[in-house]
């Protein structure tokens, strides 16, 4: 097993080295927050919220980094797989083929790590105190709450890639996805501002977890009902990891039965 | 014991219809209408170990989808299919561990990566150990001169060299049975060459089972002395290449070397002309009046030289297929 996932990791590291431009121009295009973050700024700096423009920058920074560690592509690479024929391939090996899209997943990561720290250093020198140890305990549970958005965000895209095996096309599907996330985590403006019902009733949904929840963590704010955010967080991740094992097993059969 | 058997094996695609145009499009959209296709129907042969048997068919015959139901790709809609004792569509990791399937249209190797890079994620899923895995590379790639290659990315060799590595990453688990879908495909003649050698020393070296197809004849003539030839479907022949070419090429094929050309109408007279070249010129006759049809050529055509061969393997099944011979 150890064996496998050294292969696995290095030669999909490689690989990924390969795709480093893309990888940066794709960490560049998600550059969204710092904009959100200078139009909160300059509403703290004219009074209209009771945040120090401070806390706004850090709190975007850390949702652009939550969402870095987050991004995945899987709908887009089994849609592709599927159609072209090289998904057969996977199926014949003696691996569940969810290994190979993980692992590539995982080795871009270490690409696109790096390119982050760049990123952060630069943002450090623009905003000296923006960027903030809050300690070793929230940056474990901000990076733990960020793990867990992944693999949520990962079973998503898979068993939304999965259904390249109904449909013509899957990938549209992980954009609606994305445009819920983009309302509704608080990726446009943090949480604790939206109306109480509103944020009561977002609660049970994934999206706050997926970036409000780390962010938050991540720059040391006081987090409302945190453990029952993170139960969420990995009962969705749970639901969504059976959906995925769900479709993977009626896609095979349909596969199966009228071929790609 | 049989080690690949198919027994009445069959296949029905069901494929949605669609008219042309905005209405085609709204009736595709409301009310789809469904035809079924049988690309498979019946077909029932068995591959002993060790065998090499050449699978024949034009396009759209069935090849590929026999083959995906044997390797578990698909699922028979009836009949059986067994493989090394297994039911392929089970898809259980022993018996993915003794096969392999190579399709020369499709590549699974890692494009912008060398050749060794696929070779490591290929030795990690079969667990094949370190000091085996070099060993198997090494031989390889001897075999198929691909030494100095293997470090290069995928994408900057030859057609040649990606079949030839293509074929190392399928067999570097050392599978049983081999699954070969026009492995030489579009590949120059060296290159055909290379890639049947390998597969003939590979098999005899493992005592692997092949089934091949190909739309070269030289691959069939050079590895296959069985072959099993599908026509719509359906089970067209099964046997050895020689009783093939008798049962289906009843014919030889006389090469003539004229003093001066003949008109064509002029040999139309003596058999079927295959070529007519100037002096040269190729007639295909039936063995029954070739005796009779040899004395005439040579009484009545100013003959240089004269030759009676079988005719070309590919000759002999482009014929059955165009004149749809289905037994």
């Amino acid at each position: 097993m150890l064996r496998k996932a050294a292969a696995f990791l290095s030669v999909y590291y490689a690989h990924m080295t390969v795709y480093r431009g893309e990888i940066l121009f794709w960490l560049l295009s998600g550059l969204a927050p710092f904009f959100f973050m200078a139009i909160w700024v300059e509403a703290a700096r004219h009074g209209l919220t009771d945040r120090e423009p401070l806390a706004f920058a850090r709190y975007f920074l850390f949702i652009f980094v939550a969402r870095q560690l987050q991004v995945v592509w899987v709908t887009w690479t089994l849609s592709e797989e599927i159609k072209n024929g090289l998904f057969a391939f996977k199926l014949l090996q003696p691996l569940d083929p969810f290994w190979h899209y993980l692992a590539q997943h995982l080795a871009e990561r270490g690409v696109r790590l790096p390119m982050i720290l760049v990123l952060l250093a630069v943002f450090l020198w623009l905003y000296p105190g923006a960027l903030v140890f809050s300690g070793w305990g929230p940056l474990f549970l901000g990076l733990l709450a960020s793990l867990l958005g992944f693999l949520l965000n990962f079973f998503v895209a898979y068993a939304l890639g999965l259904l390249a095996l109904w449909l013509e096309e899957a990938t549209d599907l992980y954009e609606a996805w994305y445009v819920f996330f983009m309302l509704f985590s608080g990726y446009l403006a943090p949480l604790d501002l939206y109306p109480a019902p509103v944020r009561e009733a977002l609660f049970w949904t994934p999206f706050p977890h997926l970036a409000y929840l780390p962010a938050s963590l991540f720059a040391g704010a006081q987090v409302e009902r945190a453990g029952l955010a993170f139960l969420a967080l990995i009962l969705w991740t749970l639901l969504f990891y059976l959906v995925s094992h769900w479709l993977w097993k009626r896609g095979l059969k349909r596969f199966s039965a009228m071929g790609a | 014991m049989s080690v690949v058997v198919a027994d009445r094996l069959t296949k029905v695609y069901r494929v949605a219809e669609k008219a042309p145009g905005f209405a085609g499009t709204l009736r595709h959209f409301f009310a789809r209408r469904y035809k079924e296709i049988v690309a498979v129907k019946d077909v029932s042969f068995e591959l002993e170990e060790g065998e090499i048997v050449g699978f024949l068919g034009p396009n759209g015959a069935g090849k590929t989808t026999t083959l995906k139901m044997l390797t578990g790709l698909l699922y028979p809609t009836a009949g059986r299919a067994e493989v090394l004792g297994f039911r392929p569509q089970d898809r259980k990791p022993a018996f993915l561990k003794q096969i392999t399937l190579v399709m020369g249209n499709k590549a699974q190797l890692l494009w912008d990566l060398p050749v060794l890079d696929t070779l490591r994620i290929n030795a990690a899923i079969y667990e094949i150990p370190e000091a085996e895995y070099r060993e198997r590379v090494r031989r390889f790639a001897e075999l198929l001169e691909l030494e100095d290659v293997l470090t290069q990315p995928v994408r900057k060799l030859s057609l040649g060299q990606r079949m030839k590595a293509e074929l190392m990453a399928a067999l570097l688990h050392h599978p049983r049975v081999l699954f070969l879908d026009e492995p030489t495909l579009g590949l120059d003649v060296n290159a055909q060459s290379a890639v049947r050698d390998f597969v003939r020393t590979y098999a005899r070296e493992n005592g692997a089972t092949v089934l091949l197809t190909s739309h070269y004849m030289a691959d069939i003539e050079a590895l296959a002395e069985r072959v099993i030839v599908i026509h719509e479907g359906r089970l067209l022949f099964d046997g050895g290449l020689k009783a093939l070419l008798a049962r289906f090429a009843p014919y030889k094929e006389v090469r003539l070397e004229l003093s001066t050309p003949a008109d064509p109408g002029t040999l139309a007279g003596f058999g079927e002309v295959v070529e007519a070249r100037g002096p040269v010129a190729r007639l295909l006759v039936e063995k029954t009046r070739l005796t009779e049809a040899v004395a005439r050529i040579l009484a009545e055509l100013p003959v240089r030289d004269l030759a009676v061969e079988e005719p070309p393997l590919e000759d002999a099944i482009g014929r059955v297929f165009r004149e749809g011979r289905v037994a």
